[in-house]
């Protein structure tokens, strides 16, 4: 008998997806490599002498004002980037989902709060709303994916509360509760099963998005502080020098590019290989 | 009399993967003569329907055959000449009242839409379509004039449907299954405003059903449609007091009559049909058919013209008449 | 008796409009152990509110639905929330009616472990042994419901129900969403899964033809109340509502062709069922009304010991 394929085979089937798959992976191999220190140079070490050299065997991506190397704090600030995005879109599909989910399935005043509430934090301007968090918690890392997270919660209350209200209507759900099934039973059974897909191609969308996000308050001056990398950062610091040293700003901007990219074709490729409608024509 | 619309040896297709949909489908139709096209979900009667008009959804297509109204072949026509024809000689009528009509606009001004988009020549646009309101059975056209398809019911929006479908006298009128959405008794009132619509207007039906009952009383001739293929053509008399293709017998049979007395088992077609594209050259009937024998399985029976009846089996029920 | 339904009323307010749809209207029906009641009216009869009501996904705006005599429904909602409710739906839509991303073996299996229903060791067996009630072979236990047709769902939707070991399976249109050609089947297994276990059926449809093959007791449903009630025959041979006769004389009759009798049996349609007419609420589209029949309301009363009707002009 033919074994039946599972979503993996059908994201495997498609081009873009495995291209940004490929480009995601480089981005976290070399995060992992900053992270376990072997680095080709210190991020935070200045060599003055070697001030503003461009692209060259020592220093393959050159060298800023200070002579430090930017593919080192380019792989740093990717790193911290993706810890930055990792754990404010972890926090904010936990509690989106959640809220989404409970708000979609109970129904009446749980969900008019929930939806008020996401309402409200949509109406301010995502950047403006995550400057003021920042500002009022702090500059460390987790106090700036505190601030995304926030930003972002509404967005998977959206994503979840959708599905969970159109699923809640299905026969199933009704012959679920005639059977008698507890609460817990038909959100952990019948109408999460059904709402995953959606929920997992946000996540993918939502991580490039918390990146450029990280980098827009790093670039703002919040976010990650001097001398610390980051990729927002840099291309911040980089504006003065870019006349005379494109590479000052233009590798970070690559880094930032490419894994932007790298995330939204992997977004689109669990979309359509989570989507059973699509899978079922093949 | 001659042929209003022929379709010969049509087959369509899907244009990805290349699977066949509907094979070598010949019907034709006189002028004033009403057919039914009769069959279950997947046997390609409204794909048929659609492609006369050029309707066919994005991503299914003609691959052979000839569509040929009043001396026109409609597939090798120019698209400016397929939208004159369309609505002004061939009109069609759908399953859902509510996505035929636009909601944004009033229905009087969609009636008058039409008029002025075939430049057809009116003394009095507004008392024509006020007319052909009250001839399809809408109580106060004044008020429905200036309505919105919301306002109406179910069968009010299919009657306005209906009018706006002859308000150019249209030789052709392609129903696919109007009243399947509708209620019994409104069912009742939709067939029988078509009915005599028909023949005051001398106009020629293609009517499309899944429901055998609904056709028995309305048109002349029935083709009975299977995985894709015409499996039995004959008037209305022969399809249902004497069919000889199995698969039109066993529907026959599978449908508890309403009017008998008796509550016998009914009688059943087992299995469900086959995807038409994977039927191959044997008879699409053969995995259900309680006469199967070697042959059906091993060649693909055609339509044999015998009189006015045809039938695509190689083994026919003797007829009992 | 196994179930009551006494006088119940659902109104649906409407907080937009102001409006309130009335869905029923004071119904009153019973169904005994063994017995099939067939339900037949057209859209906003209330046919499908008394299907929710009956297996308590909502509760009745007033009146009472008591199993055994014990009012179990009366007023506080979801009576059989995590409890199994002893009636058990099969819906009209197979495709939305079995959870998409569960084995068609699991779903029937959940009903049996939720509910402690065998013994641990005996579910396997028990859920094989439903499928082929239902003619489905075991072997098709691991299939998920896009891999079946139609038909084949509406089976597993059925064994789900029996599953559930129920006192009353209510057949909300059950095939009216399958093709011609299966409809039979599935008729027919009704008819034998009733025969071999002795099952109560609640058969919901608006097709006559269906309603006529399978019930007992036919009853006759219009704007939320009945407007007749009686065995099979009785209504189908000697209707006496004029709203029946109509029904009757629409349905299409295949075995009657070339008559091309296609008169209107009935003028008019439904009204909403929010703004309800005063009196009988079918005067309006009745051809034999009298200016009483919109200042009462007709009680459905007997006419023979089994058969009633609720029409001021008939019974006098």
């Amino acid at each position: 008998m033919k074994r039946e394929k599972n979503w993996v085979n059908y994201y495997l089937q498609s081009t873009s997806g495995i291209v940004g798959a490929v480009l995601v992976l480089i981005m976290i191999t070399l995060s992992l490599i900053s992270a376990f220190g072997l680095a080709p140079h210190d991020p935070l070490e200045q060599n003055p002498m070697d001030a503003l050299q461009g692209p060259n065997g020592t220093y393959w991506f050159g060298t800023d004002q200070f002579g430090r190397d930017i593919f080192s704090r380019s792989i740093d600030g990717m790193r911290r980037s993706l810890s930055v995005a990792l754990l404010s879109v972890g926090l904010a599909t936990l509690f989106g989902v959640t809220l989404g989910v409970v708000g979609g399935y109970l129904g009446r005043w749980i969900d008019n709060i929930v939806v008020r509430t996401s309402d409200v934090i949509f109406a301010f301007p995502a950047i403006l709303l995550a400057l003021a968090i920042v500002n009022s918690l702090g500059n460390s890392w987790i106090d700036t994916s505190v601030a995304i997270a926030i930003v972002y919660t509404p967005i998977f209350i959206r994503v979840a509360r959708g599905p969970v209200l159109s699923v809640k209507e299905m026969d199933y759900i009704k012959s679920a509760r005639v059977l008698g099934y507890s609460s817990p039973r038909i959100l952990g059974r019948h109408i999460m099963p059904n709402v995953f897909a959606p929920i997992v191609v946000q996540v993918a969308l939502s991580l490039s998005w918390a990146i450029l996000t990280e980098s827009g308050l790093s670039f703002l001056g919040l976010g990650t502080q001097p001398p610390d990398a980051s990729l927002g950062l840099m291309v911040s610091e980089a504006q003065a020098l870019a006349a005379f040293a494109w590479w000052s700003l233009a590798f970070p901007s690559i880094f930032i590019t490419i894994v932007v990219i790298g995330l939204n074709l992997v977004g689109d490729g669990l979309r359509d290989a989570l989507d059973p409608a699509r899978r079922s024509t093949s | 009399m001659r042929d209003l619309l022929s379709l010969q040896g049509l087959s369509i297709q899907t244009s990805s993967d290349k699977r066949s949909l509907t094979a070598d489908v010949n019907i034709s139709l006189v002028e004033g003569e009403a057919l039914g096209i009769v069959g279950e979900s997947g046997s390609g009667k409204t794909l048929t329907a659609l492609s006369i008009l050029g309707l066919l959804p994005r991503g299914v297509e003609v691959v052979s055959g000839e569509i040929n109204f009043n001396g026109e072949n409609l597939l090798s026509l120019e698209p400016e000449r397929l939208r004159e024809i369309r609505g002004k000689e061939i009109s069609m009528v759908y399953q859902d009242p509510m996505t035929a009509l636009n909601p944004v606009m009033t229905v009087g001004n969609q009636l008058l839409e039409v008029l002025d988009y075939h430049n057809h020549e009116v003394k009095n646009p507004e008392s024509h379509v006020r007319e052909s309101l009250i001839e399809v059975g809408i109580p106060d056209p004044e008020r429905a004039l200036k309505s919105y398809p919301h306002e109406f019911s179910g069968g009010m929006r299919q009657r306005a449907v209906i009018a706006m479908s002859l308000l150019l006298s249209p030789k052709l009128l392609i129903a696919d299954e109007p009243t399947t959405a509708l209620d019994v008794t409104i069912q009742r009132q939709i067939l029988s405003l078509v009915s005599k619509q028909r023949s005051r207007r001398q106009m020629s039906m293609l009517w499309i059903t899944h429901d055998l009952g609904v056709v028995a009383n309305l048109v002349d001739r029935v083709a009975v449609m299977y995985a894709g293929r015409i499996v039995e053509v004959g008037t209305t008399k022969q399809i249902f007091n004497s069919p000889q293709h199995p698969y039109t017998q066993g529907l026959l049979a599978s449908l508890p009559v309403a009017s008998s007395r008796s509550r016998n088992r009914l009688a059943s077609i087992p299995g469900v049909p086959p995807k038409p594209w994977l039927v191959g050259q044997s008879c699409s009937f053969a995995d259900r058919c309680q006469f199967v024998q070697i042959r059906c399985r091993e060649s693909l029976p055609l339509l044999d013209a015998r009189g006015s009846k045809s039938v695509a089996c190689f083994y026919p029920i003797a007829s009992s008449t | 008796m196994t179930l009551v339904i006494d006088n119940v009323f659902k109104k649906y307010p409407i907080r937009q409009s102001k409006t309130v749809v009335n869905a029923l209207n004071g119904i009153s029906l019973n169904i005994s152990k063994g017995q099939t009641l067939g339900i037949v009216g057209e859209s906003g009869c209330g046919k499908s509110t008394l299907a929710r009501l009956i297996v308590g996904l909502e509760s009745p705006t007033q009146g009472a639905i008591t199993w055994r005599d014990n009012v179990l429904l009366r007023g506080s909602k979801n009576q059989w929330r995590n409890h199994l409710s002893p009636a058990q739906l099969v819906f009209q839509d197979p495709y939305s009616s079995l959870n998409p991303r569960q084995r068609i073996g699991e779903c029937i299996r959940e009903v049996i472990s939720a509910h402690n229903l065998r013994k641990k060791e005996e579910i396997d067996s028990r859920v094989t042994e439903l499928l082929k009630v239902v003619g489905i072979s075991g072997d098709m236990k691991n299939r998920y419901p896009h891999q079946l047709s139609g038909g084949q769902r509406q089976r597993v939707s059925i064994a789900r129900a029996l599953a559930a070991e129920p006192e009353l399976i209510i057949l909300d249109e059950p095939v009216s969403a399958l093709d011609v050609s299966v409809r039979a089947d599935v008729m027919n297994l009704l008819v034998d899964l009733r025969k071999e276990f002795g099952l109560t059926y609640l058969f919901i449809s608006h097709d006559l033809s269906m309603v006529r093959h399978i019930s007992d007791v036919i009853a006759v449903m219009y704007l939320g109340r009945v407007v007749e009630l009686g065995t099979w025959d009785e209504v189908l041979d000697n209707p006496q509502h004029p709203y029946t006769k109509a029904l009757i004389a629409a349905i299409p009759d295949h075995s009657q062709v070339g008559q091309m009798d296609l008169t209107v049996s009935l003028e008019g349609e439904v009204p909403s069922p929010t703004n309800i007419p005063l009196g009988c609420a079918f005067h309006v589209r009745c051809p034999i009304a009298v200016p009483n029949c919109s200042k009462m309301i007709p009680q459905l009363l007997p006419i023979k010991s089994s058969q009633s009707v609720a029409c001021s002009e008939v019974v006098k």
